[in-house]
């Protein structure tokens, strides 16, 4: 493998492992938070990457798509809290599981209904459009700069909110105790809300963002689910820190699998998880 | 008695009853005996399963992967075009299977909660892509059963797998074994130990017991039963491919046996057959059934407390 081709695999990979954080963020903080495996969060990251499409196939704006498609998603994780989620607080946590997998059901069947089978793509928006040279004669799309930018600052403005913020300050106590936050006259209720409406919007924006780079297929949502999986537990469940680091991780190892092993690289981020968990069997960064 | 609810005694009597009588009744309609067969196979897969999570406390979504394993396993130990015998190999997959559960068990065992949820679904992911890129068993085709095995015991031959009936009373005595099997198994001094360690790690273990090597018995016992079913499910099919051991299998499973009721053992097959009779129902309903049966899956989550078991139970029981 010449340099050259190294430090592009070595891109490709940190662009692939910020979008899997992009995606695994909403997961992990409602985990974090609301103890909540939201096995439906890889359906947000479908619906997210859908609607932009059909928008865009409308308005042909990719932005006022993008925002379009972000606010839906903010209402429809609000939506789902307050008619399911928030019913199941005091049950079995596999009663959760169970709600979650007939929402999988639900969403891939309206997506089969409002816009059938057929692969679709999203067209790059013009003036994302074309690639910067790198060296003499290799080049990278400017689109996937952009989003590898935006994703960056996501994971800042998150930092920003979590750790800055009165609302972060609400989140990561509602994490340590929920009884104690209640007794102290915070609304859990409303900040659970919040934070699963804000983990939904997190899975469509990455969905969004993807959808450039990605064809936009039926069951795209469970395959990226179950990298989220990987990527999370490596992390430590609930810790965005580890989430962070664990995509980055995840997006290089398969990146550079898929062109040194091939025949392996499907295989390769399961055995490194379990890898992980046999030296940190509660992840690296766990709590 | 080993089963203590009156609410089990009288599903199962009635259960076992119809099922008895259903290829009497269907005698010309192979489909429906098929499918019938096709659903105590399940039954005994979400069994085995219902017994890991609700009994020993194991939540696994890395089920699959002995159902998988008990097809492979047959048709890579067989010869392509000689009928072997069924008894004898069944013994060797579900031995194979479980020094395979051993060894997955020593690995998974070692986390817990949500992280031991995680570590059976990366390997059954492992063992799916396995066998999906691999180029000597079949790819993502999988692999064909040619010949059907022959079923003598010493020298009697009194069953046809190529016989639909045949097949389905098959599968009835592996439900029936199974049942009993878990059953007895929960009755005696190590079930109860399981279940304790379960409700209360910490005691049991000041007890002086050690509940890694108890817990790591039932994944055996309820891998190398997963095994089995997935043995006379590619049987009863003459495949396999890597389709068995996807975590929508596993995931499925677990779907089964939360509707019945976690835990209950008899409530996995009500789950079974609850879950495939509805999945059944809405594909001849709509071509959209998948919305049907996920509005079906939320309404009985937000509905039933304790599954379909927990609900009998409830009118039943006094």
């Amino acid at each position: 493998m010449s340099t050259e081709l190294i430090f592009v695999q070595l891109v490709n990979g940190i662009q692939y492992g910020l979008l899997l954080f992009l995606i695994a963020s909403g997961l992990t903080l409602v985990f974090g938070v609301m103890g909540i495996l939201n096995l439906a969060h890889g359906s947000m990251y479908m619906v997210g990457a859908y609607l932009v499409w059909y928008f865009v196939s409308i308005t042909g704006s990719f932005t006022l798509s993008a925002l379009l498609s972000a606010v839906i998603a903010l209402g429809l994780g609000i939506l789902i809290e307050r008619v399911l989620i928030q019913r199941l607080y005091n049950r079995n946590h596999l009663d959760q599981v169970l709600l979650t997998i007939g929402m999988i059901f639900v969403f891939n069947s309206l997506q089969s209904i409002l816009w059938g089978n057929d692969p679709y793509g999203v067209a790059v928006p013009d003036t994302l459009g074309g690639s910067v040279p790198f060296t003499d004669n290799s080049s990278y799309p400017i689109y996937r700069i952009f989003a590898a930018l935006i994703c960056i600052a996501i994971a800042a403005a998150l930092y920003f909110v979590v750790s800055k913020t009165r609302l972060g300050m609400l989140i990561r106590a509602g994490e340590s105790n929920r009884e104690m936050v209640e007794a102290l006259g915070v609304n859990i209720k409303s900040l659970y809300t919040i934070v699963f409406a804000i983990g939904v919007m997190l899975a469509a924006v990455s969905g969004i963002i993807a959808a450039p780079m990605r064809s936009i297929v039926p069951g795209m949502g469970e395959s990226v689910l179950i990298t989220c999986f990987v990527v999370v537990v490596i992390g430590g469940m609930g810790s965005i820190k580890g989430a962070f680091v664990g995509a980055l991780l995840v997006g290089v190892i398969s990146t550079f699998a898929a062109v040194l092993m091939p025949s392996m690289s499907n295989m390769i981020i399961y055995i490194f998880m379990i890898l992980v968990l046999l030296v940190k069997p509660q992840g690296l960064f766990a709590k | 008695m080993i089963f203590e609810k009156r609410t089990e005694r009288i599903f199962l009597a009635i259960f076992f009853l119809i099922a008895l009588c259903i290829p009497l009744f269907l005698e010309d309609n192979s489909f429906f005996v098929g499918k019938a067969t096709t659903i105590l196979i399940l039954a005994v897969f979400v069994m085995s399963l219902d017994f890991l999570v609700g009994r020993v406390g194991l939540v696994t979504l890395g089920h699959a992967l002995f159902y998988g394993l008990g097809g492979y396993l047959f048709v890579i130990l067989t010869p392509e075009y000689e009928a072997v015998n069924f008894w004898v190999y069944a013994v060797y997959i579900l031995a194979i299977s479980a020094l395979i559960a051993l060894v997955v068990g020593v690995v998974v065992l070692r986390t817990s909660g949500i992280y031991f949820i995680m570590i059976t679904l990366a390997i059954s992911q492992m063992a799916y892509y396995f066998f999906f890129d691999s180029l000597e068993f079949g790819g993502n085709d999988g692999l064909f059963i040619f010949m059907k095995p022959e079923t003598s015991i010493f020298g009697l031959n009194f069953l046809n797998l190529d016989n639909p009936t045949h097949f389905y009373y098959l599968s009835l005595l592996a439900v029936l074994v199974t049942l009993l099997a878990i059953k007895i198994t929960l009755r005696s001094r190590f079930g109860r130990i399981v279940e304790a360690s379960r409700l209360n790690p910490e005691r049991t273990e000041a007890l002086g017991y050690n509940i890694f090597a108890f817990r790591l018995i039932s994944y055996i016992i309820g891998s190398t039963l997963a095994a089995y079913a997935g043995l006379l499910f590619a049987l009863q099919y003459g495949y396999v491919n890597p389709q068995f051991m996807t975590w929508e299998m596993s995931g499925t499973a677990l779907v089964m046996s939360i509707l019945g009721g976690m835990g209950t053992i008899y409530g996995a097959i009500l789950g079974t057959i609850t879950y495939e009779g509805l999945q059944y129902s809405f594909e001849h309903l709509s071509e959209d059934w998948m919305l049907l049966m996920g509005g079906a899956i939320i309404l009985m989550v937000l509905l039933l407390r304790k599954g379909l078991a927990g609900y009998l139970e409830k009118l039943l029981e006094k």
